[in-house]
């Protein structure tokens, strides 16, 4: 009861900051660039001053999977970058405003406090890729080829785990510091070990969550759920869990502390 | 060469007017949201001349680091 009080607080917050439009605007601008950029990269070229004389340049156009990917990554950099902008002072801010206080001081339970928040933001950011991701299908249709819808659809649900798991960290993150600088800055920073350490011992690391987009692409050629991606998402999701379990301790323990 | 290119763009306007569309909504949003803030981070009118002239950077910068305070 409580955790829906709070959930449908964090919701109104995000109408009245404008969230709930900027960012499925911006995803799906970020989503929809590559597909447009690549389909008329040789127009581009003409209309910025062309080749020079004499210069063949044969530019094959890549298959429509490989467009569709290139919508995934744009969202792996400035898509995780506007997520850990727009959550960095999600609980580090009301602590500091003392809005924190005001609602812990209820009856309401850091767990859910937390998750709450959690759950607010993840809504929005997938759904936001969602939208995103379905937009760059339409385009890789209509300017490329076909990309198997059900492949599309797969995509979208393995990623939306990928998605809460960075929103968690980012929870965590905020439950650890008062400072947003400083949750954007671990936030970041605990993905790129994520990943440097997952391409470091990549034989023994094949269900980290940071494989997870690369398994998309073979669920994109193949249209079949690799088993490996499998496993990735259930320790994407035990991750999760274990993060947003971690972040309550660490709650309750800062503002015994305070 | 410059024709060739206009026509380029009447001809495909709808694939590509989404895009224009999107930034159009980024840009009136971040106005009206600017218009009833009360306090924003610097001043006010160097907000106004970034969400106009920086096209999706501007407003995105704006909602991200323009307000002061978040309610």
């Amino acid at each position: 009861m409580q955790w829906i009080t709070i959930y449908k607080k964090e919701w109104l917050e995000m109408l009245r900051n404008y969230k709930w439009i900027w960012v499925p605007l911006v995803f799906v601008l970020f989503c929809i660039i590559d597909p447009l950029t690549t389909y008329y990269l040789p127009v581009i070229i003409e209309a910025t001053g062309g080749l020079p004389e004499g210069a063949v340049f044969d530019m094959p156009t890549p298959p429509p999977s490989e467009v569709f990917m290139m919508s995934i990554a744009q969202l792996n950099t400035l898509g995780v970058l506007v997520l850990a902008l727009m959550t960095m002072g999600t609980i580090s801010g009301e602590k500091k405003s003392g809005v924190a206080e005001l609602i812990l001081v209820k009856p309401v339970s850091y767990f859910s406090y937390l998750t709450a928040k959690w759950a607010a933001a993840s809504t929005l950011l997938i759904l936001s890729a969602a939208i995103g991701l379905t937009a760059s299908w339409y385009y890789v249709q209509l300017l490329f080829g076909d990309v198997s819808f059900s492949a599309a659809v797969g995509v979208i649900f393995f990623y939306s785990l990928w998605i809460a798991f960075l929103t968690s960290i980012s929870l965590f993150m905020n439950a650890w510091s008062r400072l947003p600088g400083l949750v954007l800055f671990f936030t970041l920073a605990s993905l790129m070990i994520m990943s440097l350490v997952t391409s470091l011992f990549s034989n023994d690391l094949a269900w980290s969550p940071a494989r997870l987009s690369s398994y998309l692409r073979s669920l994109l050629i193949t249209g079949e759920v690799p088993v490996d991606l499998w496993y990735t998402s259930l320790v994407t999701a035990a991750l999760t869990i274990l993060l947003l379990y971690a972040g309550t301790k660490r709650l309750k323990k800062s503002s015994r502390l305070s | 060469m410059m024709s060739g290119v206009v026509h380029m763009l009447t001809e495909n306007l709808p694939v590509l007017l989404p895009l224009v569309v999107i930034q159009i909504i980024l840009m009136a949003a971040a106005l009206i949201s600017l218009t009833r803030t009360k306090e924003t981070r610097g001043p006010k009118w160097m907000w106004v001349l970034l969400i106009i002239f920086v096209n999706t950077l501007g407003p995105v910068a704006y909602f991200i680091f323009g307000r002061s305070e978040e309610r």
